[in-house]
């Protein structure tokens, strides 16, 4: 107990990460994402909350081209990473996604086994030279995602044989694995009990460090332990965005107020 | 943020927590005014009462402490339910010291029966007792109401208490310099007089919570305090 300061919460001086002007979001007629603006700092964890259907995941989902694989999702508008157009025709949305990971509301585990649903991104991004080297990118990466103890002894067993809680530490593992500078999570730890929530969060405060994390919760206590910034999102509409210690102890908006405080709005 | 909660027993709780500060106000602004008759009118037996009922403040003082514990640990509260636990938590621990001052002040009153009279100064600790009292009423007022001009005017208003114990200390410095017999009287009196002085600094303290219920954020402006005796030494203060 020799660090006496705070933790830093203070990132208003970082840089611009992620920058989204006049985003919108059509799932056939339905505006599902209603002119979002919004700069996502750089080594900074920033939480998306708001209520079920408001449009988080599909938020996130456009920062790195994930809707582009839902055939009636358009999207308009200018999202830019480091500055670039992640939009534009020239960007590989593959290539994309090896810089901007994603953890899935769902753990989507590949039917393979554990080890090479580690294995699979690093490999054919070339990350790794020879079989000593994946071996140790696989074992960092299931120590980080805090699930190594538990897999340690049957890497070579299907990942859908595991839990829920599991699978979506293995997931988390596997994003991280090919080392993103962005790390979108979408409910990271909905299926996760108390210990395996707490080592998320740890690795979450870690990877700040070095990535720019998006994170979507249901959990306010979440939201306000891990972030420094927050995002309220409500009916499609980005409502209120400031620093979490603004949104949790002094919220502008009375809609936000409303939804951290567990009111009937 | 008056809608309710989802949970109904959210908002019973909150509730619950500003009920018990409140009748610990209640009790405290007794206390105080009892404390002050019983020097006014040298009742023995009314101060050894305030000083028995100071118990009963502490016990609330805890079980507010505990209540509010309670509801962070269980509704995780947040914004201006946040605020307001803060609030309650930090309201008690004024109240329980403003109680304390006033078992302070009947203890002096039972030594003082013992010491000689000094002229005029029962009535300027009347004056300084009752700015106080009335102090604190409107303060409790501002939180029930979550009144922040009020919140402010109570604020202000500590200055002149301030200045009350400034002139009041300088008259009791006079009269322990022209007879040495009126030191042990004038010492006590002194103590009496800051005590009262201190009641108006914590209720200026509850001032400060209520309008950060209610804004969100502490007023910034650091109030001029004051208070001559930090600043400059006896001998200077009673030429003045
Ligand atoms: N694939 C899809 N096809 C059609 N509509 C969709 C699709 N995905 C989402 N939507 C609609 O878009 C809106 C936003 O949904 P989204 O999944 O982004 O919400 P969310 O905020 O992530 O909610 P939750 O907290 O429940 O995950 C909803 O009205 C939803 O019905
Ligand atoms: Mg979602």
């Amino acid at each position: 107990m020799d660090d006496l300061r705070a933790i830093n919460n203070d990132v208003e001086s970082n840089a611009t990460k992620i920058s989204a002007k006049n985003v919108q979001v059509y799932y056939g007629d339905t505006h599902a994402i209603k002119d979002v603006n919004v700069e996502i700092k750089e080594h900074t964890v920033t939480a998306f909350i708001g209520p079920s259907g408001c449009g988080k995941s599909t938020f996130l989902r456009s920062i790195n081209r994930m809707n582009d694989t839902i055939d009636i999702c358009r999207v308009e508008g200018d999202i830019r990473i480091d500055g670039q157009d992640i939009y534009d025709r020239n960007i590989d949305p593959v290539q994309l996604r090896a810089r901007v990971g994603m953890v899935f509301q769902k753990p989507n585990p590949f039917p393979k086994s554990i080890y090479d649903n580690i294995a699979y991104g690093p490999k054919i991004h070339g990350l790794a030279k020879t079989k000593a080297d994946m071996d140790e990118i696989v074992e960092k990466s299931l120590r980080r995602g805090a699930i190594w103890n538990e897999v340690k002894d049957r890497l070579h067993a299907p990942g859908t044989g595991l839990s829920g809680g599991q699978q979506q530490r293995l997931c988390i593992a596997r994003a991280i694995a090919t080392e993103p500078d962005v790390l979108l999570m979408d409910e990271p730890c909905s299926a996760l009990d108390p210990i395996a929530t707490s080592q998320v969060e740890e690795l979450i405060d870690q990877l700040r460090e070095s990535y720019t994390v998006v994170i979507v919760t249901h959990s306010m206590q979440q939201a306000a332990r891990v972030s420094q910034k927050t995002a309220f999102f409500h009916l499609g509409s980005l409502v209120e965005y400031g620093t979490t210690d603004d949104i949790f102890t002094n919220p502008k908006d009375s809609r936000t107020e409303s939804y951290i405080s567990g009111r009937i709005g | 943020m008056s809608t309710q909660h989802i949970v109904s027993a959210f908002d019973r709780d909150l509730e619950g927590a500003q009920a018990m500060v409140l009748k610990m106000a209640g009790l405290v602004e007794n206390a105080m005014s009892q404390a002050a008759q019983a020097f006014e009118t040298n009742d023995l037996e009314l101060a050894h009462k305030v000083r028995g009922n100071d118990k009963v403040i502490d016990r609330l003082d805890e079980d507010i402490k505990t209540n509010c514990a309670r509801i962070l640990a269980t509704r995780s509260p947040n914004a201006s339910d946040l605020r307001t636990v803060l609030a309650v938590m930090s309201i008690s621990s004024n109240l329980e010291r403003c109680g304390d001052y006033a078992k302070n002040i009947a203890k002096r009153t039972t030594v003082l029966a013992e010491t000689r009279q000094i002229d005029g100064v029962p009535a300027a600790l009347r004056h300084m007792q009752s700015a106080v009292a009335s102090m604190l009423q409107d303060v409790l007022d501002a939180f029930i109401k979550r009144d922040v001009d009020l919140a402010e005017n109570v604020r202000a208003r500590d200055y002149e208490v301030d200045e009350m114990y400034n002139t009041l200390f300088r008259s009791l410095l006079t009269h322990m310099m022209e007879d040495t017999h009126n030191i042990t009287a004038c010492m006590h009196l002194h103590f009496i007089s800051k005590n009262i002085e201190r009641m108006g600094d914590h209720t200026t303290s509850i001032a400060e919570q209520v309008i950060y219920l209610v804004t969100g954020e502490m007023p910034d402006d650091d109030r001029q305090k004051s208070d001559l005796i930090s600043q400059s030494k006896p001998d200077e203060l009673s030429r003045t």
